[in-house]
């Protein structure tokens, strides 16, 4: 539980809700900009037009009154005969006070058109301070060539000069309307009206302001009005284009001089920010209104809301988070607490239990289920505890039934180290706690040994009683009667008197003179020893027919002699060598203990046991020890 | 007078002064930038310049020798010589003629011809004398009418044909709307009418005198269009600095074009490095003084080697 957990919930949360979620948002915020950017910038359009054309027209009204007024100077000096000096002046006194647009107003006459002796006359006044100024153009210089008298001159039509410093008449920086005083097809002069751009400036920069700035250009692009004052007679919109290399300005400057509204996008050549240029004909003079809006300006609201937008989704996302780190910790704290419980309850600790499971979800179904997994556990583990205290208590008895059990065999080895007549060895190896196996044997007196090998049917405490009682009778028996097959005989009386259980009991009886080495034996159902004789092969000793005792209680049993010889060995077993299993149940068979008894020659009984018992260890290595093995071997040396 | 305006000061530096025909511009930025540069005053010389305002006349002014130097056309300085006044030129610098007729497409002029009958802008003096050898030259009668230093009556198509220097008015007409492809125009110079415009000018007293200050002058005053051609921003950045300071009503785009004409027509048939400029060759010299002679405008034809006694430049 120590490893990091490396995907928590928290992070799988965020991902499939969190990140969709500012995803699309934020697809609709770009969405929402773009739409509200072009409603804007279409709005914001139509409300430049609107506001150029509004303009225009209003400039436009002004020159329209002002190019009135010398065309009605020219019809009344046409109407007067003899038209006199003073006539004109105050005519065009008159004229020039409704006006404030205008600064100057003249009458200039082709040569000799107004006096036959005089070459020249231009009466001239202009606004004074207070008063008007009178002044005869023709005492600076000759007229005739200045725009204003002689292209429309030679074009018969009124003229709008482009913008000029006038130092003869004026003093100031004007546009002249200039209209030819042609009557009867015949040209007599110019009336004029001299449009002060000073005027002009002051007007415009009262006028209501569009955000940017506005400039009129006249019929060939020059700068009539300009916010920058300098450009004004130098620069022209084409100039302006030139020098900062704006093709499309330029085109747009020549949609201008041919009288054409219009709306064009162009680049700041200095912030490269995006411009809006805005632009209405004023026909009466063919000038242009123009306007410049930058579209950051345009778009200032817009973006003022996208920032709002902007700001309101970071707050929200903000809050969507803290809802999905409080939804996380609200489903993984129970499952954090059920893992710790979990840990703890693999520590040992059977007391966990889920507390304050709320809610009716899969994670309150999952606390209960642990809980009664606990519980369960709890139970098993008590049951458990029970049973093992149970069997440890006959475990128990079992060790100390299998201390008397082994007290009951002879168990000191070598078991007669004063005798020089034989050697003699012996192992039980009980397959349970205790044996149903056994071997013994004692001298019934001074020549005789007494040798027995018994196996109990069945196993564990029931055949360890028996064979208990078994070898106890068969002691007592032998110590009174000395034939075997009659001790054979007693013996399964007694077993066979009251024997409920129905166990019996396989038993080979020997007497050995240890003098003379006649053995008499007398076999009750018991696997046949084997006698190998010095420097012989082993060989079964003849059966004496006997069945195992406490089957019958009219059993016969018979005995048999043979004499060991000096070095002849005598080898006694249970059936828990040759039955002896591997872990494919393979026996161990007579074969290979025939075999190992081959190649005992020069051996000790206890050698012999030991190979054996290795042999058979190694045959069945991994599987468990099915029966009780016993052993005994004699070897007899003789006197 | 020669000697007072051509006294040594006190560190032994050459007084002298040079009067161009016009107001500042680019026209005459290789003689601004090599004052301001300091290449007069590196040769030695405590050097003056002075613009005319085009009522007075800088050849005069050498005459009378209110100054030394001056530019002229060849058109003004040859009858002047033939006249008897001993000008000289050290450095014939514009070698191919700007001026130019110009005419709208819409006015539908497209030969010399078809300005047969109709009305025609003329500058008055030295500027009439190359139309009218075009005029005759294709027998065209005409409607003439005089005209101003600016280009409205021909933008308000009051005439069907102006008078214009390409590197200005025709540049001017650029910058009021009009396109190049809607106008047809009409070079003197590619009609053998080739009238190299500015030179430099002195009496000839002055340059046996001081033939030392004269080379100098025209050496700095080359180096001094040299270094305009090779740096024409930081060049019109000072043009337009001196047209501010004399009121002038143009534009830095407008001074721009002016430059880059004036540096073709420096580099005409002449050669990309300075010691190549100023050369009056013969047979322009020869033509303007046949043109003059034809319209009567000139009775003795100076001798070339007299009028110009050989470059004065390294």
């Amino acid at each position: 539980m120590n490893n990091k957990i490396k995907r928590p919930i928290l992070w799988k949360l965020i991902l499939i809700i969190g990140i969709p979620l500012f995803v699309v948002y934020s697809a609709v915020l770009i969405i929402n900009y773009n739409l509200s950017k072009d409603a804007a910038l279409k709005q914001e359009k139509a409300y430049m037009v609107e506001f150029i054309a509004r303009n225009a027209a209003q400039l436009n009204g002004q020159f329209t009154q002002i190019t009135d007024l010398p065309r009605g100077m020219s019809n009344i000096i046409q109407s007067i005969n003899d038209i006199n000096k003073e006539e004109i002046y105050s005519l065009l006194e008159q004229n020039l006070a409704g006006n404030s647009f205008i600064y100057g107003m003249a009458v200039a006459f082709e040569p000799y058109a107004f006096n036959k002796s005089k070459k020249l006359f231009a009466p001239y006044v202009r606004k004074g301070s207070d008063q008007f100024t009178h002044l005869d153009l023709a005492d600076n210089s000759d007229y005739t060539n200045s725009d204003w008298y002689s292209i429309p001159k030679l074009l018969k039509k009124p003229y709008w000069t482009e913008p000029y410093f006038d130092k003869d008449g004026g003093n100031i920086l004007m546009c002249t309307y200039s209209f030819p005083l042609i009557w009867d097809e015949k040209f007599y002069g110019i009336a004029t009206a001299d449009v002060s751009l000073v005027e002009l400036h002051s007007y415009m920069q009262k006028m209501q302001k569009l955000t940017g700035y506005s400039f009129i250009i006249s019929q060939y692009g020059t700068y009539v009005y300009h916010p920058q004052e300098n450009t004004i007679m130098k620069e022209t919109i084409f100039s302006k284009a030139e020098k900062y290399n704006i093709p499309e300005m330029r085109e747009y400057g020549r949609k201008m001089l041919r009288g054409l509204s219009g709306v064009e996008p162009f680049s700041d050549p200095i912030t490269q920010a995006k411009q809006w240029l805005v632009f209405a004909p004023i026909s009466s003079c063919s000038w242009t209104f123009c306007g410049v809006v930058p579209e950051s300006e345009i778009l200032k609201d817009v973006n003022a809301s996208i920032l709002k937008q902007i700001t309101l989704m970071f707050f929200g996302l903000i809050v969507i988070l803290l809802i999905i780190i409080w939804s996380a910790y609200q489903i993984t704290n129970p499952i954090r607490r059920l893992a710790k419980m979990a840990e703890k309850l693999a520590d040992g600790d059977l007391d966990v239990q889920m507390q304050n499971i709320k809610g009716r979800d899969e994670i309150h179904e999952l606390s209960v289920s642990f809980n009664k997994m606990v519980a369960d556990l709890k139970h098993y583990i008590s049951d458990l505890t029970n049973a093992t205290k149970a069997r440890e208590a006959v475990e128990s008895e079992l060790r100390i039934a299998r201390h008397i059990q082994e007290s009951l065999i002879p168990r000191i080895f070598p078991p007669f180290p004063n005798r020089s007549e034989f050697k003699l060895w012996a192992k039980n190896i009980p397959a349970k706690e205790v044996a149903g196996d056994f071997y013994d044997f004692y001298f019934v007196d001074e020549e005789n040994l007494a040798i027995i090998i018994a196996d109990v049917s069945g196993k564990g405490v029931s055949a360890s009683l028996f064979m208990a009682v078994t070898k106890t009778l068969i002691k007592a028996k032998s110590n009174v009667l000395n034939e075997p097959e009659k001790i054979m005989q007693r013996v399964n009386e007694d077993l066979c008197y009251e024997n409920d259980a129905v166990m019996f009991v396989t038993t080979f009886f020997a007497l050995l003179n240890v003098k003379t080495g006649l053995l008499t034996y007398s076999n009750a159902g018991h696997n046949l020893p084997y006698l190998i004789k010095k420097d012989g092969l082993p060989e079964q000793i003849e059966n004496t027919g006997g069945m195992a005792l406490g089957v019958f209680e009219d059993a016969v049993f018979a005995a048999k002699e043979i004499t060991l010889q000096e070095g002849d060995t005598i080898f006694l077993y249970t059936d828990g060598i040759n039955e002896a299993m591997d872990v494919d149940y393979n026996e161990f068979s007579y074969k290979r203990m025939e075999d190992i008894l081959k190649n005992i020659q020069g051996k000790m009984p206890k050698k012999i046991i030991e190979d054996t018992l290795e042999e058979v260890e190694t045959f069945t290595l991994g599987a468990e020890q099915s029966d009780d093995i016993t052993l005994l071997v004699l070897k007899y040396f003789g006197i | 007078m020669l000697v007072i305006v051509l006294s040594a000061d006190d560190g032994g530096k050459l007084k002298t002064t040079l009067k161009v025909q016009w107001f500042p511009q680019a026209q005459f930025a290789g003689f601004i930038m090599a004052m301001e540069k300091g290449f007069y005053q590196a040769e030695g010389i405590e050097f003056d310049l002075l613009f005319s305002d085009g009522s007075d006349s800088p050849i005069e002014n050498i005459i009378s020798g209110e100054v030394d130097f001056c530019t002229a056309w060849l058109s003004q300085t040859i009858p002047s010589k033939a006249q008897g006044n001993d000008l000289v030129n050290i450095c014939q610098l514009l070698q191919k003629s700007s001026m130019m007729l110009v005419a709208k497409k819409s006015s539908n002029i497209k030969e010399p011809q078809d300005m047969n009958g109709r009305r025609i802008g003329l500058w008055s003096g030295d500027f009439s004398i190359q139309p009218n050898a075009f005029f005759e030259k294709f027998g065209i009668s005409f409607e003439q009418v005089p005209q101003s230093y600016n280009i409205h009556a021909f933008l308000a198509d009051a005439w069907d044909v102006t008078s214009a220097m390409y590197y200005n008015e025709y540049h001017k007409i650029i910058q009021a709307g009009i396109n190049e492809n809607e106008l047809n125009s009409f070079f003197f110079s590619e009609f053998d009418l080739n009238f190299p415009e500015d030179g430099i000018y002195c009496l000839k007293s002055t340059l046996d005198d001081n033939p030392e200050l004269c080379r100098k002058m025209v050496n700095a005053s080359l180096k001094g269009w040299e270094y305009a051609f090779q740096h024409k921003d930081e060049t019109l950045q000072i043009v337009m600095k001196y047209c501010d300071e004399y009121y002038m009503q143009t534009n830095i785009a407008l001074q721009s074009w002016m430059l880059d004409v004036i540096e073709q027509s420096v580099k005409y048939k002449t050669g990309e490095t300075r010691s190549d400029w100023g050369y009056l060759k013969e047979y322009d010299f020869n033509k303007v003084c046949e043109i003059l002679m034809n319209q009567g405008l000139l009775k003795q034809k100076p001798i070339y080697n007299e009028f110009f006694p050989g470059a004065q430049h390294e």
